[in-house]
């Protein structure tokens, strides 16, 4: 009698046991979706991404010297970065967050640098508190994809994303039926250029510049500049638009309502509307001069 | 027990029973409302509240109506005074998911403040929007997410928050909050991320769905 079994018996039930546990679905829940591109997205990482993804702007970078970058395994990867900075940052929201919040990457694209004393004059800093220390050895600065050089846009043309300058066109509607204006003046008061909307009530887009209200300039820099226009239409009010929010680098629309004049109008003024500050700029600006012994509201929180 | 005591003893039962009938709470079939149970809302029910003095809306400011808006429209009236328009585009497409989310979950779940019943008000409150001011980048961020949700897993469409967080920062402490930094977000995209990415960061345990 065997006490064994037969060599052949061993190897056929080896192969059956792998063939089983080769059947066996690592991912469990693949079943359950049906849709293909979830079935190719799950699983994609709640972690961060690998520095190998570029950015648009840097995918759009045809440069010669685009091709002769470091390769993403010499530069830091933005998780070891990431890493770094998560164990200086403490738990709860810096005293001081906006510290460099007078130069917002994506603005500085457009406007010339004050301070281009530096090597690293073409980047923006990452952080004001690491950027500003001279002393710490940066023998090849990374170049973290967000700081994009002045004439790349930040995102497909196609999008409305232009280079350098703030492409506007200015939407004229009746304030009360919403139907466009044709055929009204409009004017940008600080270049004082004139322009006639369309039959959908649109003027040209046009090269507007991107003014940011100086006496801020010091504390909290303005996330965008500011322009006014005035509409004139016969048989309408004047209407005042101010504080059109201006970025640079990508097109924009703004819509001024008129207001028709009724036989009942017997003092005839123009209508102002002023655009709020975008209410971003509003907390950092308010977060900037928050003291200890009266904190109000308390710090930007989740 | 004869027939007789058998049959006086289940009425009395029975009868008890009804009785208490009122008291006990009646079992109720709550489905979760998926992206497979209900569709997008077409149109949203937006309360307008009366503005401050300098012209903003006022979030504790009395509701003067609701206004039925195109739940598109909305959105794209909403996400560039939300996020900057001149952001990274993952940044604004992870904008626009968070915006849409937040607001169809809110269409779901609509309140009644003053005698107007409502599905979000034009104030931070919920999100401010602020009628045709839409701008070109933010409404191709919309294009590029308008058949797809973020929501649980099995579909069940929830709440995606976010709040403004601080510049030039990953934000952690929004992650642990479950809610999504808007400057995190731009944060994130400029360092390559991709919108799916930076919802998976901020938000765990959702998938990204296309909507059937």
């Amino acid at each position: 009698m065997k006490r064994y079994p037969s060599k052949r018996s061993v190897i056929v039930a080896s192969l059956v046991a792998s063939a089983v546990a080769m059947a066996i679905p690592t991912q469990p829940q693949m079943g359950a979706f049906h849709h293909v591109h979830v079935h190719a997205l799950h699983g994609a990482v709640a972690a961060m991404a690998p520095a190998a993804i570029e950015p648009v702007e840097q995918r759009a970078d045809t440069r010669p010297d685009a091709a002769q970058q470091p390769n993403p395994a010499s530069k830091p990867t933005p998780r070891a970065r990431d890493a770094g900075r998560q164990k200086l940052a403490p738990a709860k929201p810096p005293a001081r967050p906006n510290k460099d919040a007078g130069k917002p990457k994506a603005k500085d694209a457009g406007k010339p640098k004050a301070s281009s004393g530096s090597a690293n004059a073409g980047q923006t800093k990452p952080n004001a508190a690491s950027g500003t220390a001279p002393t710490t050895p940066k023998p090849s600065p990374p170049t973290v994809p967000g700081e994009q050089s002045n004439d790349q846009p930040a995102g497909p043309e196609s999008w409305g994303y232009t280079r350098k300058t703030a492409k506007l066109r200015i939407r004229v509607i009746d304030g009360r039926t919403k139907e466009p204006i044709q055929g009204a003046e409009v004017v940008l008061i600080e270049t004082e250029q004139r322009f006639k909307t369309d039959a959908q009530g649109y003027t040209p887009w046009f090269d507007a510049p991107v003014i940011r209200n100086p006496k801020y300039r010091p504390m909290v820099a303005e996330l965008h500049g500011q322009l006014g226009a005035i509409a004139y239409k016969d048989g309408y009010r004047d209407s005042i638009h101010l504080g059109i929010r201006v970025h640079e680098g990508i097109r924009q629309q703004t819509t001024i309502w008129m207001y028709k004049l009724g036989p009942a109008d017997r003092r005839i003024e123009p209508v102002l509307y002023q655009e709020p500050y975008h209410h971003l700029w509003l907390i950092q600006l308010a977060d900037k001069f928050r003291s200890h012994s009266q904190p109000g509201e308390g710090p930007e929180r989740p | 027990m004869t027939r007789l005591q058998r049959t006086v003893s289940i009425v009395c039962a029975s009868s008890a029973l009804a009785a208490l009938a009122p008291l006990i709470p009646a079992p109720q079939v709550k489905a979760a409302q998926t992206i497979y149970n209900t569709s997008m809302p077409a149109v949203i029910r937006v309360a307008i509240r009366e503005n401050n003095p300098s012209g903003e809306p006022d979030p504790r400011g009395r509701i003067m109506y609701v206004e039925a808006v195109p739940f598109t429209t909305y959105c794209e009236d909403v996400l560039p005074n939300e996020w900057f328009p001149s952001w990274h585009p993952e940044a604004l497409k992870a904008g626009a998911m968070a915006v849409k989310m937040f607001a169809w979950y809110h269409h779901l779940h609509p309140v009644t403040i003053d005698g107007f019943t409502f599905d979000v008000d034009n104030t931070t409150n919920f999100q401010h929007f602020q009628e045709m001011s839409s701008q070109p980048t933010t409404n191709a961020a919309f294009q590029a997410i308008q058949k797809l949700a973020y929501t649980k897993p099995n579909g069940e469409i929830v709440e995606l928050n976010y709040s403004a967080g601080y510049e030039n920062d990953p934000n952690w402490q929004y992650r642990n909050a479950q809610k999504m930094a808007q400057w995190g977000s731009e944060y994130w995209a400029r360092r390559g991320q991709t919108y799916l990415q930076i919802l998976q960061f901020y938000y765990q345990n959702r998938a990204l769905m296309r909507l059937p």
